[in-house]
């Protein structure tokens, strides 16, 4: 016999001035196969259809189901009903604006932060139509790319500490981000301007090294490594000409 | 996360003050972690016989040691609790923050940090006042470390501080671990097991000597 699946789901719409938050009690028919994504959208369908959820491409490529499961940021179209206890908590991802009930606005926090630390390849080379495209070993590009997998949907910065409590923490999600423009040949930032980008304690120095984003990215992107690869680089390159500070970064110093 | 300009930002260039900060708070714990480690060692002596304890303290005394380096560890480690206190929320809101967010989340990483800073608001005190009572009263000798272990009060003190120090550096050498990228995603669970067991040896090494303390015979040691 099927499960009764229990699933206990935050309410709250900040648009309506009469809606005060709340949890709201769903049951749920246990289906073969059944994902967060299916059984929210059955629940929308058959129960309550003013529930607010995200989803578009329902197979972990857009990262606009996060949501908090169980206690464990996740998301929701990746994750299997029988991997879960009968009883399902489902909240919203903190860090993030409240759209309404499980519904967050991670897109303006990735924009400003993708803004702060220059989230594009960094090139005076003129780009050319015409020309073949330039090469790169493919070693390379498969660790740039396994970098680059990242779909900003927010778990990392849900579950860490660090961004829970500081709002300008710019979290696993920005430290991997440049991770990527360190390696990638074509952006030619130099070590000092990176450091002036993320050697701070709002980038990595910030980091206090709990690890959840790691445990929780539903891409299995290898933050733990890429967090400690920059931090020392990060950390040496503050030790460069420590005796002469007056090198020249994007920044004059005064 | 505020999208407000930071209109500040053209008066106040990047400074390398947090790395600077980052590399004296992993080097000071690290040191403080070493010397952890070699105290118990050294204290634990006691157990193959009170002479050799009383011989290595003689020894650290002798050569100044005690008295020059007892204060060094001190301040190191006020200095230590100063850099990693950035880390810790003061207010209580922020404080409710985080207690939420580890309650909620079920990780271990985030609650063997939450370990680390209680503990560290009681070594901060405990720590001070070990240190103070044994450096106000040399010489060290198995005789009087005993009579005040045999005294009750300093019996039960040990019995707090003891695990307190060896979870804070237990979980404090995991972390450096971890975070300088030393230990890799795929040696990270060998690593936490190393840690855990590593731990227990120093708490149990450490119950042992407290034990030998309280049941040595103060009379001709």
């Amino acid at each position: 016999m099927s499960r009764q699946l229990k699933f206990n789901i935050f309410r709250f719409n900040p648009e309506d001035p009469n809606s005060e938050p709340h949890t709201d009690t769903f049951m749920l028919e246990e289906t073969p196969s059944l994902t967060l994504f299916i059984a929210l959208n059955k629940i929308r369908e058959e129960q309550d259809p003013s529930l607010m959820f995200d989803f578009a491409c329902r197979m972990a490529i857009c990262g606009s189901c996060g949501m908090v499961i169980n206690g464990r940021p996740g998301l929701a179209c990746k994750t299997l009903t029988v991997e879960l206890p009968q009883e399902i908590t489902l909240m919203p991802l903190p860090v993030f604006k409240l759209v309404g009930d499980l519904s967050v606005d991670t897109g303006t926090w990735f924009r400003a932060t993708n803004t702060k630390i220059e989230s594009w390849i960094h090139t005076d080379q003129e780009f050319d139509p015409e020309a073949i495209e330039e090469r790169m070993e493919n070693d390379l590009a498969n660790s740039i790319f396994e970098l680059e997998r990242c779909i900003e949907c927010g778990c990392c910065l849900a579950s860490c500490g660090t961004a829970n409590m500081r709002d300008d923490f710019v979290g696993a999600f920005a430290l991997n981000r440049i991770s990527r423009f360190i390696m990638d040949p074509r952006d030619k930032r130099t070590d000092p301007e990176y450091f002036d980008v993320v050697g701070t304690d709002q980038g990595i120095f910030g980091c206090m090294g709990l690890l959840a984003c790691e445990d929780v990215c539903p891409r299995e992107i290898p933050l733990q490594d890429q967090l400690g690869i920059l931090r020392r680089k990060m950390a040496f390159q503050g030790l460069k000409n420590i005796f002469k500070p007056k090198e020249k970064g994007r920044h004059r110093r005064f | 996360m505020s999208s407000s300009v930071d209109t500040a930002i053209f008066v106040k260039p990047p400074t390398r003050v947090s790395a600077y900060l980052d590399w004296l708070q992993m080097l000071t714990g690290a040191g403080l972690i070493m010397f952890m480690w070699s105290h118990m060692v050294l204290v634990a002596s006691v157990n193959i016989g009170p002479n050799v304890m009383n011989t290595i303290a003689y020894f650290f005394e002798a050569t100044y040691m005690a008295q020059v380096g007892g204060p060094i560890i001190g301040a190191t480690m006020l200095l230590h609790f100063i850099l990693a206190a950035r880390k810790i929320p003061y207010t209580s809101d922020a404080q409710g923050v985080i207690w939420r967010h580890a309650r909620m989340l079920h990780h271990t990483d985030t609650w063997l940090w939450l370990i680390q800073a209680f503990t560290a608001m009681v070594i901060l005190i405990m720590g001070s006042v070990h240190i103070w009572t044994v450096l106000t009263n040399l010489p060290i000798t198995a005789a009087k470390s005993a009579m005040r272990v045999q005294g009750g009060f300093w019996g039960v003190f040990y019995l707090i501080l003891l695990p307190m120090v060896e979870l804070h550096v237990g979980i404090g050498f995991y972390r450096i671990g971890v975070k300088w990228g030393f230990i890799k995603r795929s040696g990270r669970k060998k690593f936490h097991r190393f840690e855990n067991i590593w731990t227990g040896a120093f708490i149990l090494i450490g119950l042992i000597t407290i034990i030998r303390l309280w049941t040595l015979p103060i009379a001709g040691n």
